[in-house]
């Protein structure tokens, strides 16, 4: 690119008029540059598309369990990591401060969780979660949760609070 | 500023106009999303993000999907053109940016409503790498050599990028994760979406859709210029030479 | 509210990254302006 502030018209025009003034410097051809820029940040992209295919296969180690396949579906056993997927059962949350222990059932099948601190995000009862963690007799010890958001987006009602409220959950897990 | 530096280099009155509404568009949707949409049972005041998020992530896919289509225009013999090669990095350009914001907005969207900003989920993963993808492609087109080299390069590439965008889409569906399905586009049996709550995301879907088409226009344009920035270059510089021989 | 932040947050990266990506564009394409006629540009 260059900064001559000349303007260079058509290629007719160009042609037909030589400079005569002294030249100062010959216009570098843009494709003798060597294009580092362009090289480095494809250095970069190769790396990172790695580390984000590393990363997600590493982590695919956990399995992805519902409740109801926790000791039915292979991988889905106890002593291993595991992710398992539910909805916290209504009335089972209890919080001492450092230990939230509560229930998550799927398809009818129930296990408790005991999660070391706050799990934080909306988590509440009712919603369906995934907790990562390890089966240990019959309780699963998680040691992240994430809320799983469910696809229906409703206004929020003051009437549909209360409901929330009652012992059952409402919602259709 | 000098006579010769226009203010407006590469629009029409066409670009003017669809300028000004998506101007007035961008600001109706703050308002609606901001402030008169209502808030979500599950998700609280946080579905306000999704009126970014989700449209973001939708032009994106667009966007890699043109870059494609222009590609294969130009690889064809019979409409090869340069124009098909700028409207193609035009286009991805304007995907990676729209991508960058939807994993941007989606993660802070996370944060409040997974509780965490990323998690290695299969929808999550693949866009990631879709982003990461293109990144490159917009690296390869800025490796130099001729206008047609570039062209060519760049175009096989995005070919094979444009592949992986119906990874990301099945992606939720393919493994469990924790991403929602589509809202709008799934499979459609249980979806439930407040009325103006769907009216704010389809705004939100036209209005980027008319950022998409401005952004795209002009970049096109500006890429055009830049190409005969360096031609000229190169003539000045044969010009130069010629002139050398006849002393 | 904590989430205020997120949310406005989200906005803000949103169309702040489009309009600087606007100015970007814009930039170069002035500059280019400078060296290409009106003449020469297609759309004109």
């Amino acid at each position: 690119m260059t900064d001559d502030p000349q303007r260079i018209g058509s290629s007719d025009d160009a042609e037909a008029e030589i400079d005569l003034r002294p030249r100062t410097a010959t216009p570098v051809p843009s494709r003798k540059r060597r294009p580092w820029g362009a090289l480095m940040v494809l250095a970069v992209v190769v790396v990172a598309g790695f580390v984000v295919i590393t990363k997600f296969l590493t982590s695919a180690v956990d399995y992805y369990c519902n409740v109801d396949e926790i000791g039915q579906k292979d991988g889905c056993d106890a002593g291993r990591r595991l992710r398992v997927q539910g909805v916290v059962d209504a009335g089972s949350v209890a919080d001492d401060g450092t230990v939230t222990i509560f229930d998550v059932s799927f398809n009818g099948e129930t296990i408790s969780v005991r999660y070391d601190g706050d799990p934080g995000g909306i988590f509440e009862e009712c919603i369906p979660v995934v907790v990562h963690g390890v089966l240990k007799n019959g309780t699963f010890l998680g040691d992240r949760i994430e809320v799983k958001h469910s696809n229906e987006y409703e206004a929020e009602n003051p009437d549909r609070v209360k409901e929330s409220e009652d012992g059952e959950c409402s919602q259709s897990a | 500023m000098t006579p010769t530096s226009e203010r407006n280099v590469t629009g029409t009155s066409f670009t003017r106009g669809l300028g000004i509404v998506t101007v007035l568009g961008i600001g109706l949707l703050i308002v609606l999303g901001l402030f008169v949409s209502p808030a979500d049972v599950n998700q609280g005041e946080s579905v306000r993000i999704m009126y970014a998020h989700v449209p973001g992530a939708w032009l994106a896919y667009l966007a890699f999907i043109v870059t494609g289509v222009s590609s294969a225009a130009y690889l064809w013999n019979r409409t090869r053109s340069l124009t098909w090669d700028r409207i193609a990095g035009a286009s991805a350009e304007v995907g990676v940016l729209f991508m960058g914001i939807s994993l941007v907005t989606g993660s802070l969207w996370g944060r409040i409503t997974w509780g965490t900003y990323w998690t290695w989920d299969a929808r999550l993963t693949t866009t990631a790498f879709l982003f990461v993808t293109y990144v490159g492609y917009l690296a390869v087109r800025g490796l130099g050599g001729s206008h047609h080299q570039r062209a060519r390069r760049s175009a096989v590439l995005a070919l094979l990028a444009v592949l992986e965008i119906p990874l990301v889409h099945f992606s939720v569906r393919l493994w469990n994760t924790l991403h929602q399905e589509a809202s709008v586009a799934g499979r459609g049996t249980d979806v439930t979406m407040d009325g103006l709550m769907l009216f704010s995301l389809f705004l939100g879907v036209i209005v980027f859709t008319l950022m998409y088409v401005w952004l795209v226009l002009h970049r096109q344009r500006a890429l055009a210029l830049q190409d005969m920035v360096e031609d000229f270059g190169l003539d000045a510089a044969l010009a130069a030479r010629r002139a050398e021989e006849v002393v | 509210m904590d989430d205020l932040g997120f949310i406005l947050g989200s906005y803000i990266v949103t169309f702040g990254s489009i309009a600087l990506y606007v100015a970007s564009v814009v930039k170069r394409s002035r500059r280019a302006g400078r060296v290409v006629s009106r003449e020469q540009r297609p759309w004109t």
